[in-house]
């Protein structure tokens, strides 16, 4: 197998020089052999191409027991089976080679793919023309004890020479069929093993694509927030003295104005003032994206906060014809924020609702206990991650309401349900998404929910860990 | 192409490329059938359970030259399903030449073309150029209705450079006419490209009559490859096999 599964692909399929020991295992193959040997009762031995031995199926008969025994006896047979694993089908063919005992060897090449992969000798075994011991091999070797020898030779496995290279031609079929599965086996892994890498390597490619992609999103992101932040900061200055200025002429320090003049004027500064608002909550957005927001937290109470807020947006709600209700649960721990933009987080909550409330609606502030699971929103593992004691802060209207399917949306930067109410309501699509960025700079969550109690509108519902964090 | 000079053997890839089900497999198997046992090995299949080729069939196929060159020619078939794109370009790679199977129907033209520049497309990652590729184009499944008609199709082979064939897979019919015309244009393409008649004293005239001979014919060499409906068995000039 070459280094990559690509080049060893081409050589499987282009190459494919095996070793008749890579192909086929080599205790199943003894198996093999030995029932050869316990069918037909002729020893075996598989040869690999290099001469290792793989299969050895037999006992040693006992007339060569013996001969071993008679040192002239011994050499000569020593010499024959020298000479029988010398012999290489591939130049000669099959080839029957005699024995000094009269026994013979058959000798076949194992092939796969017109390739010789090994040798197959079977033997010794006595072909049915012989009867006695030749004459050679006793004038070879006088020591020999004829009587013993001949009943020893009687003993020996007799088989016609035919029949036992049928006997071979099936065994080199039974591994040829071998070969081929493992052949196939090897190079179906291999595919698959290359098959895997090219995919492999196309996910790569396409994974680079997507991270050059992100890389660049987020270097543009980087550069937006930067722009805004700088364009913001530019704004406001001239913006002050627009502001400043107009202040000055309404409150007729430029000297007195008629009545329609100051109406313009004063058209122009809260114009102005609203201008401001809308800088400074992008100035606020960007500082939140670059993280760059610094917040002074301090111990502050939640009742006084939600009341304060209500008493803010109460004016605006009461020109309206929108009630305000304030509902606190008393007792309420302590809170660990920055309590000015707590306030905006509200503020603009409260501001929205009264916003999007018809007349004769109402809004309703309210905060309670509540707790907040870090990091289980399936529900699992609650029994091992903490709950801390959280406040619960909800803003509920009876306005029309937030489709089901906007509300997460609604978080997002400049992004607003209906843009044709933005128009009829004022506003700028930053308002909820720096809402969102600023609970969760205090650990906090918000989401939206349906308001069940009054049948229509919606509940920005706010949680925000307390100081003591407790498991209850 | 795989050159073992010491073993004095050449084995040369050959790629039946073309949409799934146009026959691909069908022509391998004709090929085994017709094949002297002597000159080819088992058909090995990696397919999946309905029969279709999951990585590629393979057909060996072995010849020997009087002057003891021995050549094998590695017939291959790729998977068609389009999901098996990888596979593909790795069973074509170092693929000598190419037989683009078809299917002749009418609703399948748009699988051809597109199949076809699929091929185009793997061959331009293995880094190579189709006009470089030996490339013979067979148009299959004659026996069915609504297919393309011989005419069209001679008016439109006219037209391109690539030895086009009509064939019924299922039957035998054009195989080895498709088979012959694309082992004549691989060695020529090989033969121009490495010189292989005259470094191994080879008579590819002789290999070309073994072939067709194992194969079962008693054609002449020029009477099965006169059997193209179009196209041209011009050996690729040394400009487009450089």
């Amino acid at each position: 197998m070459g280094v990559s599964a690509e080049k060893s692909l081409e050589e499987l399929t282009m190459r494919d020089r095996f070793a008749l020991e890579d192909l086929v295992d080599r205790e199943a193959l003894g198996e093999l052999s030995e029932g050869f040997y316990k069918l037909f009762r002729v020893p075996l031995r598989i040869f690999s191409e290099s001469g290792l031995l793989l299969a050895d199926a037999g006992e040693t008969h006992r007339l060569y027991t013996y001969l071993a025994t008679l040192k002239k006896s011994s050499s000569a047979v020593q010499e024959v089976v020298a000479m029988v694993k010398t012999i290489d089908p591939k130049l000669q063919g099959d080839v029957t080679y005699p024995c000094v005992t009269g026994a013979v060897y058959r000798i076949v090449g194992v092939t796969y793919d017109r390739r010789q992969l090994g040798r197959i000798i079977l033997g010794p075994f006595l072909p049915h023309s012989v009867h006695d011991l030749p004459a050679s091999l006793l004038d070879l070797d006088p020591e020999i004890e004829l009587p013993k020898a001949r009943d020893l030779l009687a003993e020996m496995p007799r088989a016609r020479e035919e029949t036992v290279a049928e006997i071979a031609q099936h065994l080199v079929r039974t591994l040829d069929l071998i070969l081929f599965s493992g052949h196939r086996a090897l190079l179906a892994s291999s595919m698959h093993l290359a098959s895997v890498q090219e995919s492999f390597k196309e996910l790569q490619e396409k994974n680079e694509k997507l991270q050059h992609a992100v890389d660049r999103l987020k270097e543009l992101d980087r550069l937006k927030s930067n722009f805004l932040a700088t364009v913001s900061h530019e704004l406001r200055t001239p913006l002050t003295s627009i502001i400043g200025y107009s202040e000055m002429l309404v409150e007729g320090m430029a000297g007195d104005l008629n009545l329609e003049q100051r109406d313009f004027v004063r058209t122009i500064y809260e114009k102005g003032e609203q201008l401001l608002r809308l800088i400074k909550g992008l100035l606020d957005l960007s500082k939140l994206e670059s993280g760059t927001m610094s917040l002074s937290k301090s111990y502050i109470d939640a009742a006084p906060l939600v009341r304060d807020v209500a008493q803010t947006v109460t004016p605006v709600a009461r020109k309206k014809g929108v009630q305000i209700v304030v509902q606190t649960e008393p007792g309420l721990p302590e809170l660990w924020a920055d309590a000015a933009r707590l306030r905006q987080v509200f503020l603009n909550l409260a501001d929205n609702a009264v916003k999007f409330t018809p007349t004769g609606g109402s809004v309703t502030l309210s905060a309670q206990i509540s707790s907040l699971e870090s990091g289980a929103e399936d529900g699992s593992g609650l029994v091992l991650l903490a709950r801390r004691a959280a406040i619960e802060f909800r803003v509920s209207d009876t306005g029309i309401g937030i489709p089901e399917s906007e509300r997460e949306r609604v978080f997002d930067a400049f992004y607003q349900v209906d843009s044709s109410s933005t128009r009829e309501q004022g506003g700028t699509g930053l308002g909820l998404s720096i809402v969102r960025r600023l609970v969760d700079a205090h650990g906090g969550a918000v989401h939206v929910e349906d308001n069940r109690r009054s049948g229509s509108g919606s509940v920005f519902v706010v949680r925000l860990p307390c100081r003591r964090a407790t498991v209850f | 192409m795989q050159l073992d000079f010491g073993a004095r053997e050449l084995t040369i890839k050959l790629v039946y490329y073309g949409p799934a089900l146009s026959g691909k497999t069908t022509n391998l198997q004709a090929l085994h059938s017709a094949a002297d046992p002597n000159a080819t090995g088992r058909l090995m299949t990696l397919e999946t359970k309905d029969d279709r080729t999951l990585f590629f069939d393979l057909l060996p196929l072995t010849f020997r030259d009087q002057g003891g060159l021995t050549v094998r020619l590695k017939v291959f078939t790729v998977p068609g399903q389009v999901i098996h794109a990888s596979t593909r370009r790795l069973v074509l790679q170092g693929a000598d030449g190419v037989a683009f199977v078809g299917d002749s129907r009418i609703s399948q033209t748009e699988q051809n073309a597109e199949s076809f520049m699929d091929l185009k497309e793997n061959l331009k990652e293995n880094g190579l150029a189709l006009k470089q590729m030996p490339l013979i184009i067979q148009f299959n499944k004659r026996d069915l209705c609504d297919i393309r008609s011989d005419q069209e199709i001679a008016e439109l082979a006219a037209q391109g450079h690539e030895p086009v064939y009509l064939s019924v897979a299922t039957q035998s019919k054009g195989v080895i006419e498709s088979f012959a015309g694309l082992v004549y244009l691989t060695w020529s393409a090989l033969d121009a490209q490495h010189d292989l008649n005259r470094k191994f004293s080879f008579d590819s005239k002789a290999f070309l009559n073994d072939v067709v001979q194992k194969l079962g014919q008693t054609r002449s060499v020029s009477q099965i490859l006169s059997a193209r409906v179009g196209g041209a068995l011009d050996v690729l000039g040394p400009e487009a096999v450089v």
